[in-house]
C-alpha cells in the first residue's frame, strides 16, 4: 500500500532528504559561526607577513610556531598568566566556600527578610560595573591596595558572589534536610553536617558555579584597568590589550597570545559542558 | 534544647541563619551598597585632587545640555536593541535547528562547538574582530575575491564614523548568541511531548505548531533572556573600549566608555558619577522587571 506515487518521494526518502537539509545546515552554520575562532588559530601558526594580504592568505604557506615561543619565553607575559591563574583560582575557591554557607542558610532556614536578601542578590548581578569603578578607585588608593593583586581578588568575589550563592541555593533546596539530620544525630556539628553530606552531594552545581566564577575572574577587563598600573600585576585581558597599543603589526603573536588564553576555558567547557548548561539554564528554565 | 536538628522558625535559627550569610552580606554590603550611595552622593559636588565642593544639580543639567552625553545614550540604546534582537533571532535559529530530531550525541557536539565564542573573554572577542575587520584584513580581502569590494577602496571598518559602531555591535552579537542559543534549547526541550502529539491529531502546520505551540511554552524563557541580556548589554564596557575606544569622533561612544573616559582621563569625577547615576535609573526600571520575575519563579 505504501508504495511510493510515481514521481513522488517515498516517506523514507524524504526523511532522508529533511535529514540531510538539517545537517548541511547545521554544519554551514557552525562553519560560518566559527570562522572567527578558525582565524584566530591559523593567524597565531604562520609569520606575519602573511596576515594583512588581499586577496586573503586562506592557508599559510609556512607553519611556524613561533609566535607561541615568543609569548612563552617572555618572561613578562608569563606572568600575566600567573597573576591571571592565581586571580581566578582564589576568587573561584573563595566564591565557593562564602557562598555555600549563605546559600545554604537561604535553603535551610526560615528568618526575616529571607525574601529581601535574594531580592537584593539578584538585584547586585544588574549593578553597572561602570558605576562602582568610581568609588572603588578612590577607596582601593585610600586604603593603599591600588596596584595590587588583592584588591581585584577582593573586587572579583563581590561580583562572583552572588551568582554562585544562588545557583547553589537553589540545588541545596531540592536535598532532602534528613541528609544532615541523619550526620548530625550521629554527632556532626552542623558545618560538619555540611561538609559531609550536602557539599559532596552537591558536586554537580559546585562544578557549575566554579566554571561560571572562573570565567568571570579570567576574562573580567575593566577593574584590571582601572585597578592596576605596573606589568608585573598585569593580567591577561590587559596583557593582550597593551599588545595591540605597542606592537601594532605583531598580530601572530597577538593571535598566540589570544588562543593560550582562551584554551583554559574551552578545554574546561569541554570535559564539565553539561554542569555549567544546567547551572546556566537553572534559574530560567522551569522544569 | 528539644531537638538539636529542628529548622523550624524560631529566633535562635534565624542568628544562626544570619551567622552563615554573615560573610557574604558584609562583603556585599561594603562593596556594592556602600560605594553605591557614594556614587549618588558625589554627583552632586564637583570633585578635584584636593576638595569637593557641593554644586548641586550642577552636574546634571550640564549633562542634559551635553551633546556628546545624549550621543553616547542614542548609541548605547543602538548597539543594545541591535545586540538583542540579532542574539535573540540567531540563537532562536541555531536552538531549533538543534532541536530537531538528531541523534543527542551529534547535537551536543555542535552545542559545545557553537558556545565558544561565549567562553572567549570579550578582549579576546574584540581583538579578533579588529584583526579581521582592519583595512586589509580578511574582511575585506573576501569582500574583493568575490568581487563586491574594489581592491583598492577597502573599507575602515572601526575607523570610519560610518561603520565603527556597526562592527562593534555584529563582534558582539557574534559574541554572545550562545547563550541564547543554550537557554532557548533548554526551554525546547523542556516543551512536553503531548502537546505536538495533541497538534498532531488536530492536523497543525509546521508553521502553527510554532505559532500555537512552541512560541506560548517559550514566552517566560524569552523574556527572561531578552531582560538579562538587555541589562548586560547597555552596561558593556570592553567591546567598545577594546575596539575603537569610542571613536573615531565618539561614533561609537556608549555610556560605560563615556563615563570611563570622564572620570579616568579627565578627571571629572563629579559629572562622570553623575552620568552613572543616569545608566543606573535606566538599569534598574529593567532590573525590577526582572527581579520580580525572577522572585516569583523561586517562591
Amino acid at each position: 500500500m505504501d508504495k511510493p506515487k510515481p514521481g513522488g518521494w517515498g516517506l523514507r526518502a524524504r526523511r532522508r532528504a529533511a535529514h540531510a537539509a538539517i545537517y548541511s545546515t547545521l554544519v554551514l552554520a557552525t562553519l560560518v559561526m566559527l570562522f572567527p575562532i578558525a582565524w584566530m588559530l591559523t593567524v597565531s601558526v604562520r609569520p606575519n607577513v602573511e596576515v594583512m594580504k588581499i586577496p586573503p592568505q586562506w592557508i599559510p604557506t609556512r607553519f611556524t610556531l613561533e609566535p607561541y615561543a615568543k609569548v612563552l619565553g617572555s618572561t613578562r607575559y608569563l606572568r600575566t598568566f600567573l597573576n591571571s591563574y592565581f586571580i581566578a583560582l582564589t576568587v573561584t575557591a573563595v566564591s565557593l566556600v562564602v557562598g555555600s554557607l549563605a546559600a545554604y542558610a537561604l535553603a535551610r532556614f526560615r528568618f526575616r527578610g529571607q525574601r529581601s536578601v535574594i531580592m537584593f542578590l539578584i538585584t547586585t548581578q544588574m549593578f553597572p560595573l561602570v558605576l562602582l569603578c568610581i568609588p572603588y578607585f578612590r577607596l582601593v588608593v585610600r586604603l593603599g591596595l591600588y596596584d595590587t593583586l588583592t584588591s581585584l581578588i577582593v573586587v572579583y568575589t563581590t561580583f562572583t558572589l552572588p551568582f554562585c550563592i544562588l545557583m547553589l541555593r537553589s540545588y541545596f533546596a531540592q536535598i532532602p534536610k534528613e541528609m544532615e539530620e541523619a550526620a548530625m544525630v550521629d554527632g556532626c556539628s552542623r558545618l560538619g553536617a555540611i561538609a559531609r553530606t550536602l557539599i559532596p552531594m552537591s558536586f554537580p552545581a559546585l562544578v557549575g558555579s566554579a566554571l561560571y566564577t572562573f570565567l568571570l575572574a579570567w576574562n573580567e577587563f575593566l577593574f584590571a584597568v582601572v585597578l592596576i598600573e605596573s606589568w608585573g600585576k598585569r593580567v591577561i585581558t590587559v596583557a593582550i590589550y597593551s599588545l595591540l597599543a605597542e606592537f601594532v603589526t605583531e598580530w601572530n603573536m597577538m593571535m598566540a597570545f589570544s588562543v593560550l588564553a582562551s584554551a583554559p576555558l574551552v578545554v574546561a567547557f569541554i570535559f564539565l559542558q553539561r554542569y555549567v548548561v544546567a547551572g546556566m539554564t537553572a534559574g530560567a528554565v522551569k522544569s | 534544647m528539644a531537638d538539636p536538628t529542628s529548622l523550624r522558625y524560631g529566633f535562635r535559627h534565624e542568628v544562626q541563619a544570619y551567622r552563615y550569610l554573615g560573610p557574604a552580606l558584609l562583603l556585599l554590603g561594603l562593596l556594592m551598597v556602600y560605594p553605591l550611595f557614594q556614587v549618588m552622593r558625589m554627583s552632586f559636588f564637583e570633585i578635584s585632587v584636593r576638595q569637593e565642593s557641593w554644586v548641586g544639580l550642577a552636574n546634571y543639567l550640564q549633562l542634559a545640555r551635553s551633546p556628546e552625553f545624549w550621543q553616547a545614550f542614542v548609541q548605547t540604546v543602538y548597539f543594545t536593541t541591535g545586540s538583542v534582537l540579532m542574539h535573540l533571532v540567531l540563537g532562536m535559529g541555531l536552538a531549533l535547528l538543534l532541536h530537531t530530531k538528531i541523534n543527542t550525541q551529534i547535537r551536543n557536539f555542535f552545542r559545545g562547538f557553537l558556545i565558544i565564542p561565549w567562553l572567549l573573554a570579550p578582549t579576546v572577542a574584540g581583538m579578533i574582530w579588529v584583526l579581521m575587520l582592519s583595512p586589509f584584513g580578511v574582511l575585506n580581502g573576501f569582500l574583493t575575491t568575490i568581487g563586491l569590494l574594489d581592491p583598492n577602496a577597502t573599507i575602515n571598518w572601526l575607523g570610519s564614523p560610518g561603520t565603527s559602531l556597526l562592527s562593534v555591535t555584529a563582534m558582539n552579537v557574534w559574541r554572545a548568541f550562545p547563550f541564547f542559543m543554550v537557554m532557548l534549547l533548554a526551554g525546547l526541550q523542556a516543551i512536553p511531548e503531548e502537546l505536538y502529539e495533541a497538534g498532531a491529531i488536530d492536523g497543525t502546520t509546521p508553521f502553527q505548531k510554532f505559532r500555537y505551540i512552541t512560541m506560548p511554552s517559550l514566552q517566560g524563557v524569552i523574556l527572561t533572556v531578552v531582560l538579562l541580556d538587555f541589562i548586560w548589554t547597555f552596561r558593556a564596557f570592553d567591546p567598545v573600549y577594546v575596539m575603537t575606544g569610542g571613536g573615531p569622533i565618539n561614533s561609537s561612544q556608549v555610556l560605560a566608555t563615556s563615563i570611563y573616559f570622564d572620570a579616568f582621563q579627565k578627571f571629572k569625577f563629579g559629572y562622570a558619577s553623575a552620568e552613572a547615576v543616569v545608566m543606573f535609573l535606566v538599569l534598574f526600571a529593567f532590573s525590577v522587571v526582572y527581579v520580580r520575575r525572577a522572585v516569583r519563579e523561586i517562591g
